[in-house]
């Protein structure tokens, strides 16, 4: 049911929720939450963007979900770049030691070489995510759900009863 | 196309505001959950809290049914307290620093029973390192066993093995090394073969000594001047050579006779006492016997100083470099979390001072009014620039006139860490002693005992003192019997006084112990006197033993030391005469041949 759920959330947000620029960029934030370690403040105010951004809801929680599995993969990767920026790279320690003895800025975190490690990966592919997921959304509604919406199996899923609370947060 | 959807905002100070009321409502839960942990941690056992509560207005939080387990016996505590009471400073909670101005505990009890067991698995524990690291330095420390079972019996020493004896590895050692290191230097002094030198300045010397100064007028006498003190400079050179080989040839005879007089003496004697061991034949000195008996009692309770001071250590480091430790427990991996303390900034924890007032109950000698005060406990004492402190003591008691002190003194603030603890307690009931070599036992009564330990760098002195008067001597149940167990039970249960001193001094790679006890005097002058001559003879039996084996490796070892001195050492000496020899007739040569002209004229390469 789950599954059929993400699929059929998959198919609308790709098909019909806003432009592909709205679809992607909602998607490239959504990223952050999969692959940086959810609970932190960075985190929440992505979540506060994404809301007040003319952005696709579905496709922030689509980029979310998409992007979880990655995050996990990748901890071993980010834990080593975290390592290398925080450890490793002796002209920032000023920087963080200033950061360190900030108010409000140790609470998110940035100390721990995954939390930095996957931001700064997020951070450093935002763009390049977007432009490659506004292209592939294109592709897919130009191409795929052509091709697709009449098979029997797309038809079942699009007809299964599943909510469309994502629509309170389409774009406008 | 809007950029901002502002209806969102509605939902965003909605969520916002479910955050905050979050926080509050979990406010206290997460207090609860993080003092458990973060002390579970610390302590190395369970820490429990019935209940915490937050009072952000008033920067205060209170903390209910506090239950510390004592790591070493899982079902007490080390401390309970009913009520602690901190006054937090609200600003560095933003930097996430937790700057305690006071901490009160109120009803505070210590050794209470625990319901259920306060261990946690090892791997846990963050200070499995720590108790490792303790136990590892204790088990290094040796201590003599004390045994009368080889009284009774036909010395034996048939199981003797060749392999534990450290006097042939010590003696196999020094003849391997006396061979490379005579080969090693037989080629050094090849490769400098100072003869054809030696040979050419020879020819040269008597060249000149054939030379006519007026028929080789001014240029040709300068000329011979300059090839005589090049070839003088060039022995020199070759002496100072030889010499730098004669120094280090020394140097490494020397070692090697120390390792062979010095080394396997001192191997000898621990190979005496291995056979000795085997035959459990009692060493009848004093200063053996109350290491055996008391000992592993002295050693446990510095040990337990010991590991505070590690914990400590761990956790009060100096210096302020970046400091790593494990990221959080989460489903995503932890990472490791940095911090970067400042100068001029507040520390990651800082205890500013903490006043507990507390009350032992009962009549019995430890009843009393307590109080005990802590000062600048913190995570990085380099920032707060001053030492913590610790006072503790009795303020009053209800039965008898019993002192109870404790002061520690921990000052990490820089290298070399200096660390100072002590206790004092007199008047208070003693421990019961069991000296199972004897077959007895002993309870100390009441009596003054003390425990201290000083330490700087990785230089440490620890001291375990007992004194009582009032021992009460009990024989156990199938306790060394027949006469010599009568009479060492004779001469202990008479005494009215127990006195025992265990120190442990040195640094901290390789300490070492020393137990004074009038109970160990008394045992060694009883056994003297009992059966001195038949230990005397037994061990001059074991001696022989070993002589037997070792005599033969120890004697090849000396004279391989001895051959490396004579054929190398002198053969260098002799070299390094004769090139001194030839250097000083080529000087006195160049010295004849340039005289000083009248008027102080000099020829050309007169100095």
């Amino acid at each position: 049911m789950l599954i059929l759920k993400l699929i059929q959330q998959l198919i609308k947000t790709l098909n019909s929720d806003g432009t592909p620029g709205q679809v992607a960029f909602g998607m490239a934030l959504g990223a952050a939450l999969g692959l940086t370690p959810l609970m932190n403040l960075h985190n929440l105010l992505i979540v506060a963007f994404a809301m007040v951004l003319n952005v696709s809801m579905p496709g922030f929680f689509l980029g979310w979900a998409l992007f979880i599995p990655l995050g996990f993969a990748l901890d071993p990767a980010f834990d080593a770049l975290g390592r290398a920026l925080l450890l490793g790279t002796p002209a920032l320690t000023a920087m963080w030691t200033a950061w360190y003895n900030t108010p409000v800025v140790p609470l998110s975190n940035f100390n721990n070489t995954v939390v930095l490690g996957s931001f700064v990966a997020w951070l450093a592919s935002f763009i390049p995510l977007y432009f490659v997921l506004r292209w592939a959304v294109g592709r897919y509604r130009a191409d795929v759900y052509e091709r697709l919406k009449s098979t029997k199996v797309f038809r079942a899923i699009g007809a299964s009863k599943v909510y469309n609370v994502y629509r309170l947060f389409r774009p406008e | 196309m809007r950029l901002i959807r502002w209806k969102a905002f509605i939902p965003l100070t909605l969520l916002l505001v479910l955050l905050v009321i979050g926080w509050i409502v979990f406010a206290d839960t997460l207090v609860r959950r993080t003092v458990e942990s973060f002390g579970t941690e610390i302590v190395g056992a369970k820490v429990e809290l019935q209940r915490a509560r937050v009072h952000l207005a008033s920067g205060s939080v209170v903390l209910t049914g506090l239950q510390v387990t004592d790591p070493g016996a899982p079902m007490r505590n080390l401390v309970e307290a009913g009520e602690v009471v901190a006054a937090i400073a609200a600003l560095p909670l933003l930097e996430k620093k937790l700057v305690i101005d006071s901490l009160a505990l109120r009803g505070v009890r210590f050794g209470t029973p625990r319901t259920t067991s306060g261990a946690i698995p090892a791997q846990k524990s963050a200070l499995t390192p720590a108790l490792k690291r303790v136990t590892d330095w204790a088990a290094q420390i040796p201590l003599p066993s004390f045994s009368l079972e080889g009284l009774s019996g036909v010395v034996d020493i048939s199981a003797l093995s060749l392999d534990s004896l450290r006097s042939l590895t010590a003696a196999r050692g020094i003849v391997t090394g006396a061979d490379s290191s005579r080969q090693a230097w037989e080629a050094e002094l090849r490769a400098l073969d100072p003869r054809p030198q030696i040979d050419s300045a020879q020819a040269l010397i008597n060249r000149l000594k054939g030379v006519d100064v007026r028929q080789l007028g001014v240029q040709g006498m300068a000329e011979q001047v300059r090839t005589a003190r090049a070839t003088a400079d060039n022995l020199k050179k070759s002496v100072d050579r030889v010499k730098a080989l004669e120094g280090k040839v020394k140097g490494g005879v020397a070692e090697l006779q120390a390792r062979a007089t010095t080394g396997l003496a001192l191997a000898r004697a621990q190979d005496y006492a291995y056979a000795r061991g085997l035959v459990n034949l009692p060493s009848l000195d004093a200063p053996d016997i109350s290491p055996a008996l008391f000992g592993q009692m002295g050693l446990d309770r510095i040990k337990g100083l010991l590991y505070w001071i590690s914990v400590a250590e761990e956790y009060l480091p100096p210096g302020l470099d970046p400091r790593r430790q494990t990221g959080p427990d989460r489903a995503r991996a932890p990472g490791l979390t940095i911090e970067f303390p400042s100068q001029h900034a507040y520390p990651q924890f800082l205890l500013r001072f903490a006043d507990a007032d507390f009350s032992l109950g009962g009549e019995n000698a430890a009843a009393g009014e307590y109080q005990a005060k802590v000062a600048g406990v913190t995570t990085q004492p380099a920032l707060y620039g001053r030492p913590m402190q610790l006072v503790a003591q009795k303020t009053a008691g209800r039965v008898g006139p019993e002192t109870v002190r404790v002061a520690a003194v921990l000052d990490h603030t820089r290298l070399p860490l200096k660390d100072s603890i002590g206790g004092y307690l007199s008047g208070l009931p003693l421990p019961t002693v069991t000296l199972a070599p004897l077959g007895a036992r002993a309870a100390l009564g009441r009596g003054v005992t003390s425990l201290s330990l000083v330490r700087v760098g990785e230089v440490l002195e620890a001291r375990w003192y007992v004194k009582t008067a009032q021992p009460v001597w009990e024989r156990m149940v199938g306790g060394t019997r027949g006469v010599v167990g009568d009479m060492l039970w004779g001469a202990v249960s008479k005494m009215k006084e127990i006195e025992v001193e265990t120190q442990v001094r040195g640094t901290l790679a390789h300490p070492s112990l020393s137990v004074k006890s009038n109970v160990g005097t008394e045992i060694a002058r009883a056994l003297k006197q009992e059966v001195g001559a038949q230990v005397a003879k037994a061990e001059q039996l074991v001696r022989a033993k070993v002589d037997s084996v070792v005599d033969e490796r120890v004697a090849e070892a000396k004279t391989r030391v001895d051959g490396v001195k004579t054929q190398v050492q002198a053969k260098i000496e002799e070299q390094r005469v004769e090139l001194e020899r030839v250097k000083a007739e080529l000087e006195q040569k160049i010295k004849d041949l340039t005289p000083r002209l009248p008027g102080g004229i000099r020829l050309p390469g007169q100095d």
